[in-house]
């Protein structure tokens, strides 16, 4: 004889990959690193930023570098002589904390004031997914149309800064950046946006200061 | 893919829960799945179906809940359904349907939940 019996679950799977990325933080935080979680979509100039800031800021830096199948992000880091590990996620769209744990374990954490995890060039599957960063800065340009941050709001919603780069290029592709900030804002009042030049330097100085304040605040 | 994983995960947590509860065969999955979470509930169920493939939940009914929008306003507080017109459900996070406020924290719909499975056990008393 047989009998169907309905068992209560109650498993998320979001909330699994949520305390990880909290085991994560504690990790950081134990070793006294800050990491910022970089998102963005492909192209937005997440990897420039990144390299300008190794080179700008006054502390040890180390690099996560998250991309689907490649090695070409990390190397670019590794010419800044800082500690890389080059994360291929193979299909997925995204890092999640499973995936930000193990490379943990490659980079010399005790070396490192301040890591940045790179995600993957994507602005919708890493929604979903908390690394255990302390900041999530995303990072997107006016070349991929003034829109973008309409079309992915929530992203933009979770952000704790936001960088509109390659402002220069603005009337070249008929983009209105001042749109951009506005709409960031309408999802996400308080945060800071930021509109940059890596081209010229416009905003710059601002982005490391955010990061630096935020650092200080932690 | 994201469905991929999630589908892998979804698939490891209730065949986990099947073997611990002596199922020989899974009848129905339950899942619910946020408004705002980022997942294709139609593809979700696809790969889960792939997935399920010589395992004990292959031929299970998959039943996916969608969570509606909660937010709770940090203007006027209102705690409860956001407004969604079902064309725009992102509409639910930026405005709070009480004051118009922008500033509103999402409550629920994030979710990518295995809340129950039906399993098919020999019946010992029988």
């Amino acid at each position: 004889m047989h009998k169907i019996a309905e068992v209560e679950v109650q498993h998320d799977i979001m909330v699994a990959n949520r305390k990880l990325a909290r085991k994560n933080q504690k990790m950081l935080d134990n070793n006294q690193v800050y990491s910022v979680d970089v998102v963005g979509a492909i192209g937005s100039g997440k990897t420039t930023l990144i390299e300008a800031l190794i080179d700008a800021m006054d502390c040890n830096i180390g690099v996560i570098a998250g991309d689907v199948i490649s090695k070409y992000d990390a190397g670019r880091f590794e010419k800044h002589e800082v500690p890389v590990v080059g994360l291929n996620t193979g299909k997925e769209c995204h890092l999640d904390a499973h995936l930000v744990e193990h490379a943990f374990h490659d980079l010399p954490l005790g070396d490192i004031d301040l890591l940045f995890i790179e995600n993957v060039g994507n602005l919708i599957c890493p929604v979903d997914f908390e690394l255990g960063s302390h900041m999530r800065m995303v990072v997107i340009s006016v070349t991929e149309g003034d829109d973008t941050v309409e079309k992915h709001p929530l992203i933009f919603k979770d952000a704790d800064l936001v960088v509109i780069n390659k402002v220069d290029l603005a009337d070249a592709v008929g983009a209105d950046s001042d749109k951009m900030v506005n709409d960031v804002k309408q999802l996400n009042p308080d945060v800071q946006v930021i509109k940059t030049s890596l081209k010229t330097d416009k905003g710059f100085d601002e982005v490391m200061k955010a990061i630096e304040i935020s650092i200080s605040e932690n | 893919m994201h469905e991929l994983s999630m589908a892998e995960a979804i698939v490891e947590t209730v065949l986990d829960v099947a073997e611990k509860n002596d199922a020989q065969e899974i009848v129905e999955v339950t899942i619910e799945v946020g408004e705002l979470t980022m997942l294709n509930p139609e593809q979700v169920k696809f790969l889960l179906g792939v997935l399920a493939e010589d395992t004990l939940l292959e031929g299970a009914e998959i039943i996916i809940e969608e969570v509606p929008v909660e937010i709770k306003c940090r203007n006027c507080e209102f705690t409860g359904l956001a407004n969604t017109d079902g064309s725009d459900h992102y509409l639910a996070i930026v405005l709070c349907p009480k004051c118009n406020e922008r500033n509103v924290e999402i409550l629920k719909g994030r979710e990518c939940n295995v809340k129950t499975i039906k399993i098919e056990k020999s019946d010992e008393n029988a």
